[in-house]
This record gives structure tokens, C-alpha cells and sequence, in this order.
């Protein structure tokens, strides 16, 4: 099935979010260790493969949500009131960061004066006038406060997924893995 | 009338220097030498600020023309700290270990239209190689030098060991003067 139903994920859906997922824990293991480098074409090589990856989040998950607001999301399985409101509140500022954050990256490398081209192939303009230290300092804060965010609101959402799976032992995992009946 | 001779033949020596030679200027304000070229084929600019220019020069009379021009490189500047730190460092001018560049020229050539070209040889880095100075000459009381040469960094070792790639950073270089004089 490759669009979304009331009770499944579709493939599509089900492949934007694991996609999402294994660029996001590339970007902040690479993120968190490429500071340290000297400077080097090799550690601008590195920056270069980030803000590539970065925009392709930008990107998916622009289309991701395009694609939910065609193809429809389910419901949830289980839970209170509470719990389900709490869920939505964390999908919702989960895309919020997932839009601000590569968007943050973007903006702190036009402040900082750099090119910006994704994957060598495509260049993307200066966000805000290109060079300018006080909003490339202020874009750097947003970049990492947000990645700490994200950081907590994944956990949150990991979390969430292994009680529904391992504690109430529902679907709502293995609908996303494509594993529900 | 015989012993006039020789004071002629003095006053010859001492006229025919005179009318030969060029005048000598020194920079004024409003001079700027700046240098641009690309990183990731994005266009980068900077300057070089507190650069000092000699030069002598007359029109009428290239061979006794000459040039020299002081180039401190510890205050050279994009505006953008994170690239001049790197262009300070020792990959690249080594500020620290070779505080100046040097152009010096002695052969030029008119090209017509107030335009010249000076064969210069350019000290950087502790390479000395030449490197051609084209520019217009507009003459006046304080005549105004506008002028282009391109410098190969790679020539001049700047942006060693990885940084030599020339697709991250082009080896042309584009500097720009533009010089006002004042006789000295």
C-alpha cells in the first residue's frame, strides 16, 4: 500500500520517516564531531556533506508533509486524552524542527559569508544579505539549541513508540514498520 | 671661446638628465589595492590596506620609468574573519614569517590610449616571480594609476599541502589598484 489510510502508514509515508531518521543521526554524529577539526579542504568537505544532507531533511521533509496532507494520516491506536494530545504536540514541534533546523544551518552559513551548494550540484542563495556577524552568532545558538531540542523530542518519541510496543503492546510501531497485519 | 667648452659640455650633462627624467610620485589617500577570486566558484573579494607605492614615471620617456610597491600582509582583509584567518595563517601568506609582498617594476611598455603595461617582478611569500601590471595612466596634478595583474597563488605557494586544489580555491587572483600620486 503506497498511500496512508485511516488505521496504516503507506510505504511512502513509512519510507520518509526512516529515511528522515538515519539522515538526522548522520547529521548529529557528523554535527557534533566536525567542530574539532582543524580547519582543512577536508574538514570544508565534511561542512560541505552536512549542509548537504541538512537542506535533503529541508526538503524531505517539506514533501513529507505535502504528502500527509494528501494522502491522509491514521488515527491514533490507543491512549488517554492526555497521552494523544502530547503525542500530537511532539509530531508537530518534531516537523517545526525539522524545518527550522536545517533553515537555521542555512542561515548561519549565509552569515558567515560562505558558498552554500548541495552536493556541489545545485547553489542556493544567501538567506538575510549574506555576511553579518551578530545573525550569524544568533543562527549558530538557534542551530544548536534546536539541536538539543530535537535531541529531547526524539527521545520523547522513541520513548513513546517502545511503551506502545513493548508496555501496551499495540500497533502503533509496527504500523510504522510496516510490520501491522 | 675654448674655455667655454667645457662648461658647455657641463651644462649638457647636467640639462639632458633633467629633461630625461621621469617624475617620482609617492601614493596618496584615496589609493586602494584589493584582490579577488574564488572559493567553491563563489566570488570572494579583500584589500590590502596600508600598501605604499613609488613610482617615477613620464610618458614621454618609459625607460626611466620605475615602480615599487610595499605590501603589508598581516592587515590583509575579506571582512570575513573566518576566511582571513585562514588566508593569515601559514597555508597561506604567513603573515608572521613574511610580513610584506614586494612588486617591483623597471620595463615597461605604452599600449596606446594612456594605457601601459610594466613587467614586474613580484616578492611574496619568499618566491619571487614575475607578474604583468597592466594600467591606465591619467595624468594630471595628481595623476591616477587604475590597474589589473593576475597573480597565480600557486606560484607563490599560497594555500599549500590540501589547499592547492584549485577547484575549492582558483589559482587566478585578480588584483585591482588604484593609486592617486602626488610628485614628491
Amino acid at each position: 500500500m503506497i498511500s496512508n489510510s485511516s488505521t496504516h502508514w503507506g510505504s511512502i509515508s513509512r519510507g520518509l520517516h526512516w529515511l528522515t531518521l538515519i539522515l538526522i543521526l548522520g547529521l548529529a554524529t557528523v554535527g557534533l564531531l566536525m567542530t574539532e577539526l582543524p580547519n582543512s579542504p577536508f574538514k570544508i568537505q565534511v561542512y560541505a556533506l552536512h549542509k548537504s544532507f541538512g537542506l535533503t531533511v529541508l526538503a524531505l521533509t517539506l514533501l513529507r508533509l505535502l504528502w500527509r496532507w494528501l494522502a491522509g494520516s491514521p488515527e491514533a491506536i490507543s491512549g488517554t486524552r492526555l497521552e494523544q494530545w502530547t503525542a500530537k504536540a511532539v509530531h508537530v514541534l518534531l516537523y517545526i524542527l525539522l524545518i527550522t533546523l536545517p533553515l537555521s544551518g542555512w542561515l548561519y552559513n549565509s552569515a558567515s559569508g560562505f558558498p552554500l551548494k548541495w552536493f556541489n550540484l545545485i547553489s542556493l542563495p544567501r538567506l538575510l544579505g549574506g555576511y553579518n556577524p551578530q545573525v550569524k552568532q544568533l543562527a549558530h545558538e538557534w542551530h544548536e539549541n534546536g539541536f538539543y531540542m530535537l535531541a529531547v523530542l526524539l527521545s520523547l518519541h522513541a520513548g513513546a513508540a517502545l511503551y506502545h510496543h513493548y508496555v501496551k503492546k499495540d500497533d502503533t510501531l509496527k504500523r510504522m514498520t510496516g510490520k501491522m497485519p | 671661446m675654448i674655455a667655454r667648452i667645457p662648461v658647455f659640455v657641463l651644462c649638457l650633462l647636467i640639462l639632458v638628465p633633467i629633461q630625461a627624467s621621469a617624475t617620482t610620485y609617492v601614493q596618496a589617500a584615496g589609493s586602494t589595492l584589493e584582490f579577488s577570486g574564488k572559493y567553491q566558484g563563489d566570488a570572494f573579494k579583500g584589500r590590502f590596506p596600508g600598501f605604499k607605492t613609488q613610482m617615477s614615471f613620464n610618458p614621454a620617456d618609459l625607460s626611466k620609468a620605475r615602480l615599487d610597491v610595499v605590501i603589508p600582509l598581516a592587515s590583509a582583509t575579506t571582512r570575513n574573519p573566518d576566511y582571513d584567518q585562514a588566508l593569515l595563517g601559514a597555508d597561506f601568506f604567513n603573515s608572521a614569517k613574511f610580513p610584506n609582498a614586494r612588486y617591483t617594476a623597471s620595463a615597461f611598455k605604452a599600449l596606446g590610449a594612456g594605457r601601459y603595461s610594466a613587467a614586474g617582478i613580484l616578492e611574496l611569500r619568499g618566491v619571487k616571480k614575475p607578474v604583468t601590471l597592466n594600467f591606465s595612466w591619467q595624468p594630471g596634478k595628481s595623476p591616477l594609476l587604475t590597474g589589473t595583474a593576475v597573480v597565480k597563488r600557486l606560484d607563490f605557494n599560497i594555500g599549500i599541502g590540501d589547499w592547492a586544489d584549485t577547484a575549492m580555491i582558483a589559482d587566478d587572483v585578480l588584483i585591482s589598484a588604484r593609486v592617486v600620486l602626488n610628485a614628491r
